[in-house]
């Protein structure tokens, strides 16, 4: 009976469990894969610029002495919001592969795609703008193949 | 006199959270095409057939419903549509348990305490908050502050956009030299200071009073500190679904004698549907620029 009462309490309360688990996490993923605090479900919004808007992403195609800069597909949208938001290794490493096959305008095959995400962060004291290398990846093209 | 005023106490504390909490998913659909059209069919259902408004099954397929949006495009989310899905699962539960006023009440309270907790644990985490970083930036930056930046931190439209330009300024590891056009004026620099230290005073209240025991202390202060959080955090930034959910689970854990109470949550309720209809921000804003 008691046990019957505790499993009770236990699956009343899940909300607030459920919440608490999500919310360290979500800390854990901020401080350990850049997440940033307004996703996430740690209940970070409006407590710091580091939000998805204020990071951007470049990507490069990268040949023997060159390196090309491949703007992402409208299509490929989803995919850059995600990788922008939690720019795990996984995650660039999926969307560099979709990257891989762009086309450009060089010869010869490319060795490499790179993926770059970068956040804005401003001064304390002027507030002038400066961006900052978050997470980098280069996936190796050969290996791909 | 009779009318509905005078009946308003006979009205059911719990049909009155459920309703608000159906009317903000009404007010504010929330997740794509797929997953819109049965959440607002079910919260459409749910307020127009009282008959179904305590169904557990109306409100199990509301939290699996708002969970699967959690869940597929996570990360993305923002919290608004966590704290849904927990709130529809809260709900979901009382009416499957004995005594479904006091497990709502229960999750009401301790969401609220929790979830103002985590909030007020990031903002001082935060350098860029501690030190009106944010402020500064957003109060500039922030298309749905500027009549806020206006009104209050005196600033014209012309200084506004000024700013802005200076802050979009892109350099990837390059240096870019300071704006004057950054630090606008003396004045709006102290609104975005008063405006941090506000928020964190009033998010940090709020989760003492809903931590500390009921009835006892700063616990008394539970109601007219959340309301105080929604009546001025949703004049300014107006992301209403949330404010809304709010007010529901503050309803949720108060006592059934406490009317008027009942009747100010209600009343903040329509006041965060009126900051959102009406840009009486700008208006204002509008109005001192002319005079």
């Amino acid at each position: 009976m008691n046990g019957f009462r505790n499993g009770e309490r236990v699956a009343n309360a899940l909300p607030v469990l459920v919440l608490v688990v999500v919310a360290l996490s979500q800390l854990l993923l901020a401080r350990t894969q850049a997440l940033s605090a307004w996703s996430g479900g740690g209940f970070g919004m409006f407590s710091t610029l580091d939000h998805a808007s204020q990071r951007h992403l470049h990507a490069f195609v990268v040949r023997p002495g060159l390196r090309r800069e491949v703007v992402a597909p409208p299509a490929l949208a989803e995919e850059v919001a995600r990788a922008l938001t939690l720019p795990t290794e996984a995650r660039l490493r999926s969307l560099a592969v979709a990257l891989a096959n762009t086309p450009t305008p060089d010869h010869g095959p490319p060795t490499g795609l790179q993926i770059q995400v970068w956040n804005t962060r401003f001064d304390p004291a002027t507030l002038t703008p400066a961006s900052h290398i978050l997470r980098e990846f280069l996936l190796p093209l050969d290996e791909e193949k | 006199m009779s009318g509905p005023w005078q009946r308003w106490p006979e009205l059911d504390p719990l049909d009155l959270v459920l309703r608000l909490t159906l009317l903000d998913l009404v007010l504010r659909p929330v997740g794509d095409w797929a997953l819109r059209f049965p959440i607002l069919g079910l919260a459409a259902a749910g307020l127009l057939l009282p008959a179904f408004l305590r169904r557990r099954e109306l409100w199990a397929a509301l939290a699996l419903l708002t969970g699967l949006r959690v869940a597929l495009s996570w990360p993305l989310p923002d919290n608004h549509a966590y704290l849904l899905c927990y709130w529809c699962l809260a709900i979901a539960l009382s009416r499957f348990a004995r005594d479904g006023g006091r497990v709502l009440a229960i999750n009401g309270r301790w969401l609220l305490a929790l979830l103002f907790g985590f909030a007020t644990l990031w903002k001082l985490l935060s350098p860029d908050f501690a030190d009106a970083t944010f402020f500064r930036v957003t109060l500039l930056l922030d298309p749905r502050f500027e009549g806020f930046t206006r009104l209050v931190g005196g600033l014209s439209i012309e200084q506004i956009d000024a700013a802005r330009a200076a802050l979009e300024r892109h350099a990837d590891g390059g240096w870019l030299a300071p704006v004057a056009a950054t630090r606008p004026s003396a004045r709006f620099e102290v609104l975005a200071r008063a405006t941090t230290l506000w928020t964190v005073a009033i998010e940090a209240a709020v989760t003492i009073a809903f931590c500390w025991p009921k009835d006892r202390g700063p616990s008394r202060l539970r109601d007219p500190l959340l309301i105080a959080f929604c009546v001025t955090t949703y004049a300014v930034a107006t992301v209403d679904g949330f404010g809304w959910l709010l007010i529901a689970m503050g309803l949720a854990q108060c006592a059934a004698e406490q009317t008027r109470t009942r009747v100010a949550y209600l009343a903040t309720y329509a006041l965060i549907l009126f900051y959102r209809e009406v840009d009486w921000i700008e208006r204002l804003a509008n109005l001192v620029d002319r005079t």
